[in-house]
This record gives C-alpha cells, structure tokens and sequence, in this order.
C-alpha cells in the first residue's frame, strides 16, 4: 500500500538471506547502571555546572589562602568598611601638629560666617566660626548626608557657650569623603535657634611618612615627601567594619562553613545508614522500637535544640562551636537518612532477585555486598548532596543569631551577622558572605536535582 | 477515622513528654550549674536561690516535680527576670510569633500551591523558567538575607515615596507583619511550588488523567476535579514539617525587623543561660509544634479518602 | 462500499526521547463496522497501545506527534478535533478502558462520581441524575449492592471491580465504538473471563463496535471478528480471526502462535520463543522489521520493506514470501527455516 515499488523483482532477491548474524545485534549496547547515570548526569548541563562550581568553592577554600596570603584577622585601620574598588590613594602629609585655632597663611577662604582653619584631611578638620548676631552659644554638627529641608544636621560634636567666633578641630572618626558641618546658634539657655550655617569639605585621606614605613606600603629605599601620593593595602572586596579583608575572611570563612557543611553531613548521614540498615536488617519488634525513637528525635525543634546544644555545650556568647554544632547536627540529623535506608532496605528485601539470589545460595554478606548496598547507595549519595546546603543553613542561622561561631573566628554566617549591623552604609559586608553562602547551596542543590534525575531515585520527601 | 485520631493524639502526648526529658537531660547536662554565674554572691543567697528553684533536691525528684508542673501548665519562674513568671513570657510574646507564623504559612502554602500549579501547566515555557528561577533564588537564600533585603527595599520604597508605606521595623499593626511574614515564607513557598510542580507534573500523567482525557472532560474540569486534589496531598503531608521550619526561622526574622516575639525572647534568655526560660520555651515550643503536626495529619485524614475511610 | 465505522489510514506517530526520535507507530491502516470486534495483536512496545492513544488525543504532545496519516469516525476526521457535530468524540462517541484499573481511576475521587462525570459533562444531566444513573450502570455490569458500592473510593474495590466500573464509566454515553486497551491483562485469570463475557454481552446489546488490544492470542480467538497483527510499528498482517490463526500468512503470527501455551496435548512440550527481539525503533531497519528474526528471510527482506500483499479475501500480509513473484508463495508457512521446505 504505502510502499511503492522501485524496481524489477529478480529470482535471486528470493533468494535466502545468511544466517541470523544480527538478531541480536540491533540492540544498543548496553551501559552499567552507574555509568548510565554518569552519562545522564554529564548530559544535565546545570548539574555540570554546579559540579564545577562546588569543586571552585573547594578550591576557593583550599587554595585561596595560598594564593591571597592576607591576614583575615588583621585590621587595616585606614581602611575601615572600605567598599570594593573605593580610592586607595592617600597623601603624605606632616605629622600631625596641635592647633591654636588661628588661620593658617595658606588656608582656604572662609565662606560666610563658617571656614577652615587649614587644609581638610583625614587628619583633622579644623572649622572657624565668627560670630552670629543674637547667639549665646553654637552647637557644631557634622553629618555625612546633605541637609535637607527637614533640618537633620547629624551627629552634634561640640557645644560651645560664648557669642563670639570660636573654633573647633574634629578629629573624630574622620575617613575620606565629603562632610557636612552645621553651626547652630544657641540662645541664652542653651536651646536651638533657628539660625544656622552649613559648610560641605571635601576631606582627602592623608597619610604621614611614619604610618607609610610602618605599614610598609611602600619599598624601604623609596624616598618620601609631603604632597606625594601612596597607595594604601589593596583589598579586592574591600573591608569590614574592623578594616578586615573581606577575601581573606571568605576564605578562612569558607573552611569553616564547608567544613561544617560537608563533615556533618557526611558524618550524620553515615549514622543514618548505620542505623536505617541495622533496624531494616534486624526487623521485628526491636526495628519497631528503633524507629519509634528515630521518630521522636525528628520530632524535637531542631534549631531549638541546636540553641540547646551550644547551651550544654558551655558556649557563652563570644566562643567558637564548630566542633559542638557538628556534634548537635549529628545528634539531630540522623533520623531522616535512618529512615530512608531502612525503607530501601526493606523494599530490597522483598524484591524477587533478593529471594532468587537466596534460593542460589547466596549468604548475607553477599546479599549486603552486592545488592543491598548498591542499591541503597544512589539514595545515599542523593540525601548527602542535599544534606550539604541544609548544614550551610543551619550554620549560617546559628553564627547569625550569635549562637554558631563567633568572632574572631569568621564564617559566612558570622559574617552576615556582622554585616547586617552595617547593611544600610555598607551593603557589601552582608552581601559578599551571603553571596557565597546562596551560591554553595544553589550549587549543592542543583547538584542534587541531577543526581537524582541521574540515578532515577525516588524520594518525595526531599524534593 | 476516630481510631486514627486518638491514635496520633497518644502518639503526640508521646512526643511531647520526650521533648520535655530531652531538654531536662540537656539542660542538666550542662557542666557547672545555673548559679554558678555572679548571680549568687553569698552562700546564704546561693542557698536561698537552690532552694527558690528547687535545684537542692536530688535529680530524680527534680524531674518528677518539673514534669509535674508542666502537667499542671506552670513552666516556673525565671531566673534573670526576678518574679515574672515563664507563663507570662510565652503569653506575652508567644501571640505574636504564632500570628507571624500562620500568616507566613498561609503566604507559603497559597503561593506555593498556586505558582506550582501554574509551572506545571507552563512547563518549559517562559511561566515555568521564570517561577523556577525564582525558586531556585528563594530555596538558596538564607531568611536573614530575605529579612535584611525586605527591610533595606522597605527603607528605600519610603524613600522615595516620602512617606511611610510600611513600617520599617515593629509590631502592632497588619502592615507591620506583612513583609516579614513574606520574608519567612519565602523559603518555604519555593520549597511548595517544587513539591508541587512535580506533584503535578506526575499526575498529569498519571494513567487516570488519562482516563479523564479518554472521557472527555474539558481541561479545566480535569484540573481542577483531578489534577489540583490529588496534587496538593504531598503539599498538605510537609505542611506540618513546614510550620516547624517556619515558627524557629521566625527568630532571624523577629531580630531584623525587632519584632517582640518568643523567638527573640528565646534567644536572649540562652545568651542570660536563663535556664527556666529556655526549658519552659522549647517544651512549649515543642508541645506547639507538635499539635501543628497532628492537626496537619488529620487535615490529611480528612482530605484523602484512603486515610479517612480506614 | 459504505463509509466503516471508523477508518484509520496510513497513521505515524514518533516520539522525542533522550536518544533520539523513536519511530513508534510507521503507517497504520485499519478499518472496523458498527458492531464488529477488532483485535490488534502485538508484543509489548509494537505500537498497538501507541496506535490507538494517537487517535484519541491522548499521547502527550510534546514528545509525541502524529506526523502523517488520518483517522475518520463515520467519515470524518477526528484526529485533533474534540467534537463532530455537537457530539463529543472522546467518551460519548468513543469510550476507552485501560489496562491497570487500580491506577486508571482517581483515588480520591469515588467510583460514582466518577461513572457520572461523563454524563454531567456530555448529556447535561443533574449531579442527582448523573449520580442515580451511575448507580443503574454499576448494577449493568454487573456490580452487586451497586448503590453503596456507587459511594466507596478505588481502594475498596479489587481489580475486576474497578475493570467493570471502568467499563460502566465508558459506556456511560452509549458510545459507538469502545476502545479496550489490554483491558484483562492485569486481572487474574478466572476475572479476565468474566470481564471479557462482559464486553461481549455488552456489546450485543448496546450494537457497539469494540477494539481489543492485547498480546493474548486467546482472548483474539475467543473475541474478535478481524485481526490485526502489529510488528515494530506496522501491521504485518491482516484478516478475518480464521484467516490469520488457520492460514497464518506472515512468520510473525506464526511464531506467535508458537509461543503461545496451548491445551493440546501433542503440543504440550513445544513452546517455542521467538528468538532476538524486536529492532530498535530510533533507527528502523531498512528492509523488512522482522527479517533479522525471521527464519524464512531473504536477500530482499533486507534490502526493502515490504508491502501488504493480498493472501485472500480481505487477508493481507506484509511479507515477501506474499508477494505475487516469490517461488515460496503458495506453500502454507512453517515454524521453520529453509531447511523444512
């Protein structure tokens, strides 16, 4: 019907064909269950990915400190809260010398009523006032935003009580960038005025030849002068609000959060298998009551009886608990893996091939060797994977509510926690560790989607 | 149905009594003991406070009397805050975190469900790539992030509408549990969407839809009879786990946005080792949760029929 | 020559995998009368189940396409159409039953509502209605205490129960044709012959046409009026239940015949597999499907596929030892090779 003919029947095309050489030859070849996974996993372009990207944090971890060999706990005091990319430029000026709150020959005009005494730098910001008709007193403030209408002047630094010119040195604190200094008329009581001055300096970071050798930004035989400029210590991701790097302190971090994130899990869910197995293996009553406690372990509030477990642990706040919230996950975490083999194993149990290999004469050790173990094994390596991004969690929510690792010792969770308290003015502090800690666990979790996809497990409760 | 009621409320009373010995144990457990703080300065105070709360008595008798008073309700007295009983801080403060938490479960279970649903329907079309992006984005992010994100968008919205949309931080009104009770469940709203899109995209073939097509049904009668009530049975059995995740994570949230809930009090009474705070809180915790489970179970019971008929 | 029942003609459906497009179904053709019962016989994986879901929608598309052919209800095309004239193709024209009824029906919804589904949908009957003719139903196919049983879930039924509340749902609109996929393979024995004693009296009753997918050569015999024989996606042979099973035309129903138990005594100790297994669909063989298994096959089996050759009346086979030029042609087929002739 559909196929039309295209040539001439000849005899010989009745002829017979040679023997049945392909009749099993049209198969495809045939692949080993782990291979078969290898090559699904490798086909799934965003489990790759994740692949590599957990072996960059490995290597970040591992490597990194070899190759970025900066202190994570030195504080770089000219450097505080410093943005990625900021201006590491810094003048060398004179040491610093007192002032008498006179007008230096070369000093800037005033404007208005408000002025400077001398040249602005980090060193010290030197205001001259004259008087304001009708004040008692002034009150000088310094903000590092523009003054608005709504009056907000910043932060008071000084209260003078006498009506004529004054002068003040702010040596306060001051890093580079542009200050806002607003004088306030002060009546007789002391109270605010509505008469006010504001003054906007540019202050550069300057820097004397002393601090330059100390910190030895510079070759010892570089000759120095004032009005040259130096580089200060380069930070690639900038600073933290104790002048720390933050790339060295991701890196120390990154050791700890993975270490935690991979042992504990590596530690628990080998309980877990221990456990799950021994109660699928043993059965009866005694598998009842094991389970029965697993059970009630699940039940206990997790991150409560982590909390709990620092508590007993004798961690105040302030020390370190690396080693005690491992011990706690361990403690809490087993169960779901327990749960998980010991279904595997009882379903392996039942299947036909397990009764086969018995009726063959297979002993135990050789059921567990070469059934039960590598077909409890792709569910295994599945519950690790996604074991890995829950630790991270819990390490990051523990060292963020100051009950995980503390300072000094960094983690991208105490990291976080740091970091929120300067989130408004310095939003790389948070961002940075939470970055890192996003990607690690969108890595791992990704990693687990393929390997499950991979190895065709089964597992609802972890999706 | 009845049987199974009763059997999950022993079971629940069950737990809750281990719950309280775990945490006895744990806090007993504790190397040197809860007056060795400058709290006690003379014997005779010392002697005075053991005798307060009971901490003479020999552990055995201590734990029958501490079982005892929860039996009776009464988690004690703090040991930090003189004469306000533990009873008055979870009554106090436990309100809040459960209005924080329904509010957030609800968030995560309606939108979890719905843009399941919808990634299903869309699969691998923009819908789908975008929700799942989105997912993906809410599952790795930790809730402080979410937290301190919500709050940093919330400074910046008032901003620049030069007034105040939503508080920033606080509690009191319905705009001040929005965005927080947002950013508590988002993970787990990301968690929902992928139990359910996969839940859906099983069932959508599955051999019966099948037999819904071959009868002739119109789609939306098999989306909504067929697809929808088979696919949120798997949602509703990780409800009760999801209550438990979203009422702890609710301390990260209650320190960011400086909302007066238990979880903020929990913290700081382990970080003042207030001893009788922290066991009085996790058992009650532990109790809630608990019931949270059960009640969930039986909301399972009730919807699928092969729970409910046996 | 009347418009049949229904017309299936030169049907390919494909679909999208991992490791490639899999040829599933490759040019189909049948036709079945108002009344008649055709059987569609194959192994697993030959495309009869493939065959069959293609002409009522329900492969999922994407992976799967229909990429040629057509199939006509009464003389008009219902692939892709849901309605002909204000009448519902799927479940009131047509109705299907499947293999598993322990999964083919929703296990949270009940037997009842279920049968009255297609009735509140298609007919506009009330819930009340629906539900009460549901009832009437479950009793005709001979469910007992059908009202009480009208109310319970899948999980209280056993396998044959849910079959025959499978069939009352199908029936439910008194279709023309009613599609049964494999319908007893999942039920033991002694259920399979009720099941099917079902259909049959169904059938006489209500005048509908039935297509039997299966692999049972018994439940063909015991069935059918026509035979189609799948292989690889294709029908290789074609024709009255006689013509195929007493004057067999193709080696592949006869190798089918061989491997299939019988009670006759002589026969006993002689079931005999086919030896190899089917070709792989993602790349087809050139020539004949069968050839690399068939112990007749020949030069040309290889070289080209071969068409459908008319054996009798109304009997075709798609085979070369068929075709009118082949020296083998009138010799009745054997089980074995060359060396028997």
């Amino acid at each position: 019907m559909s196929n039309v003919m295209n040539r001439e029947l000849q005899p010989q095309d009745f002829a017979p064909a040679l023997a049945l050489e392909d009749a099993h030859g049209l198969m495809r070849p045939s692949r080993s269950y782990w291979q078969d996974a290898w090559w699904r996993l490798r086909r799934n372009r965003r489990a790759l990915l994740s692949l590599w990207i957990v072996l960059g944090l490995l290597a970040f971890a591992l490597l990194g400190p070899a190759l970025w060999r900066v202190d994570p706990a030195r504080q770089d005091i000219d450097q505080i809260s410093q943005a990625p990319g900021a201006d590491r430029s810094a003048i060398i000026v004179a040491p610093y010398q007192p002032w008498n709150g006179l007008a230096m020959a070369d000093a800037p005009m005033q404007t208005g009523v408000l002025g400077l005494g001398d040249a602005p730098s980090s060193q010290a910001v030197r205001v001259l006032w004259d008087a304001l008709p009708g004040a008692s007193g002034y009150r000088l403030y310094r903000n590092n935003y523009p003054i608005d209408e709504e009056g907000a002047f910043g932060l008071p630094i000084v209260d003078v009580m006498a009506s004529g010119g004054g002068h003040y040195e702010d040596r306060l604190n001051l890093r580079p960038g542009t200050y806002y200094y607003t004088l306030v008329a002060l009546d007789e009581f002391g109270g605010l005025t509505q008469r006010f001055e504001t003054l906007t300096v540019e202050v550069p970071r300057v820097i004397t030849v002393e601090e330059v050798r100390q910190r030895a930004l510079v070759p010892d035989n570089q000759e120095l002068a004032p009005g040259d400029t130096v580089y200060l210590a380069f930070h690639p991701l900038g600073t933290d609000y104790l002048g720390r790097d933050v790339l060295a302190r991701l890196m120390s971090g990154a050791r700890v959060s993975l270490f935690i994130g991979i042992v504990a899990p590596l530690l628990y869910v080998l309980l877990g298998v221990v456990y799950g197995s021994a109660a699928g293996f043993v059965g009866g009553r005694l598998d009842q009551v094991m389970m029965r406690f697993a059970d009630f372990v699940v039940a206990l509030p997790f991150l409560l009886f982590m909390i709990l477990f620092q508590v007993v642990f004798g961690l105040g706040p302030g020390q370190s608990g690396i080693i005690p919230m491992m011990v706690a996950l361990v403690l809490l975490q087993w169960p779901a893996t327990a749960r998980l083999v010991r279904g595997q194993i009882l379903q392996i149990r039942q299947e036909a091939y397990i009764s086969a290999s018995r009726l063959l004469g297979a002993r135990t050790w050789y059921l567990v060797l070469r059934h039960m173990i590598p077909n409890t094994l792709g569910v295994v390596l599945v519950t690790l994977t996604f074991a890995v991004p829950n630790a991270i969690f819990t390490e990051a929510f523990l060292s963020f509510i100051g009950m995980g690792v503390a300072p000094p010792t960094a983690s991208w969770g105490s990291m976080s926690n740091e970091g929120l308290a300067t989130m408004l003015t310095h939003p790389h502090e948070l961002m940075f560790p939470a970055i890192f800690i996003s990607l690690t666990v969108l890595a791992f979790n990704l990693l687990g989607d393929g390997l499950r996809d991979a190895l065709d497990v089964r597992m609802r409760s972890l999706e | 149905m009845w049987q199974y009621t009763l059997k999950r409320i022993f079971q629940g009373i069950i737990t809750i009594w281990f719950i309280a010995t775990a945490t006895f144990v744990a806090m007993h457990s504790v190397p040197g003991d809860p007056l060795s703080s400058e709290r006690a300065t003379t014997p005779a105070i010392r002697a005075n406070l053991e005798e307060r709360y009971g901490l003479n008595k020999p552990i055995l008798e201590q734990y029958v009397l501490y079982i005892g008073s929860f039996l009776k309700g009464d988690f004690g007295i703090s040991f930090t805050q003189r004469n306000r009983q533990v009873n008055d801080i979870i009554r106090e403060h436990f309100p809040v975190s459960a209005t924080l938490g329904i509010l957030a479960v609800t968030f995560a279970a309606l939108g979890g469900v719905l843009f399941g649903a919808l990634t299903a329907l869309y699969r691998n079309r923009l819908p789908d790539t975008i929700i799942m992006f989105l997912v993906i984005l809410g599952i790795s992010v930790p809730s402080f992030v979410f937290a301190a994100l919500g709050q940093l968008l919330l400074v910046n919205i008032n901003n620049l509408l030069g007034f105040s949309l939503l508080p920033v931080a606080g509690w009191g009104t319905v705009g001040h549990m929005l965005i927080p009770a947002l950013v508590l469940g988002m993970s787990t709203m990301a968690y929902v969407t992928r139990l359910m899109r996969s839940s859906m995209l099983e069932i959508i073939h599955s051999d019966y839809i099948r037999t819904a097509k071959a009868k002739g049904l119109p789609a939306a009668r098999i989306f909504t009879r067929h697809e929808l009530r088979n696919a949120i049975l798997p949602v509703v059995t990780v409800l009760g786990p999801a209550i438990a995740t979203i009422t702890t994570g609710g301390f990260v949230v209650e320190l960011v946005f400086a909302i007066p809930g238990l979880g903020r009090f929990f913290v700081q009474a382990v970080q003042q080792l207030d001893y009788t705070v922290i066991m009085g809180t996790t058992v009650f915790y532990g109790a809630f949760l608990v019931t949270m489970v059960i009640l969930v179970d039986l909301l399972y019971g009730w919807i699928d029929p092969r729970v409910r008929v046996q | 020559m009347t418009t049949p029942l229904l017309q299936v003609s030169d049907l390919h459906v494909e679909f999208d995998t991992y490791g490639g497009t899999v040829k599933a179904v490759r040019g189909v053709d049948f036709s079945i009368e108002a009344g008649r019962t055709l059987a569609i016989v194959g192994e697993s994986g030959c495309g009869k189940s493939v065959t069959v879901q293609a002409m009522m929608g329900l492969i999922p598309m994407p992976p799967g396409r229909i990429t040629r052919g057509e199939a006509r209800l009464r003389g008009e095309n219902i692939l892709g159409v849901s309605s002909l004239g204000g009448r519902e193709v799927r479940g009131a024209e047509i109705g299907m039953i499947f293999q598993d009824p322990m999964s083919s029906l929703n296990p949270t919804m009940s037997i009842g509502d279920q049968i009255a589904e297609p009735l509140i949908v298609h007919r506009g009957y009330s819930q009340a209605q629906a539900r009460a003719r549901a009832v009437a139903l479950l009793d005709m196919v001979r469910i007992p205490e059908a009202s009480r049983r009208a109310r319970q879930y899948p999980f209280e039924f056993s396998g044959g129960m849910l079959q025959r509340a499978m069939i009352a749902m199908a029936i439910s609109c008194k279709p023309t044709l009613l599609i049964a996929d494999e319908p007893t393979t999942a039920l033991d024995v002694t259920i399979q012959a009720q099941i099917l004693d079902l259909l049959r009296d169904l059938q006489n009753e209500t005048g509908m046409a039935l297509i039997l997918i299966t692999h049972d050569l018994g439940v063909v015999a015991r069935m059918a009026d026509e035979v189609a024989v799948m292989y690889a996606g294709r029908i290789v042979e074609y024709g009255s239940v006689e013509d195929v099973f007493y004057r067999s035309s193709h080696p592949y129903t006869v190798g089918l015949k061989a491997a299939m138990p019988s009670n006759d005594p002589e026969r006993q100790h002689e079931l005999r597999p086919i030896e190899g297994s089917p070709p792989d669909l993602f790349s087809p063989p050139v020539g004949c499907a069968y050839a690399a298994r068939c112990p007749h096959s020949m030069q040309i089996c290889r070289q080209q596929p071969a068409g459908l050759f008319g054996v009798g009346e109304a009997h075709l086979a798609r085979c070369w030892l068929q075709h009118p030029a082949s020296p083998h042609r009138p010799a009745g087929l054997t089980l074995g090779g060359h060396g028997h002739e």
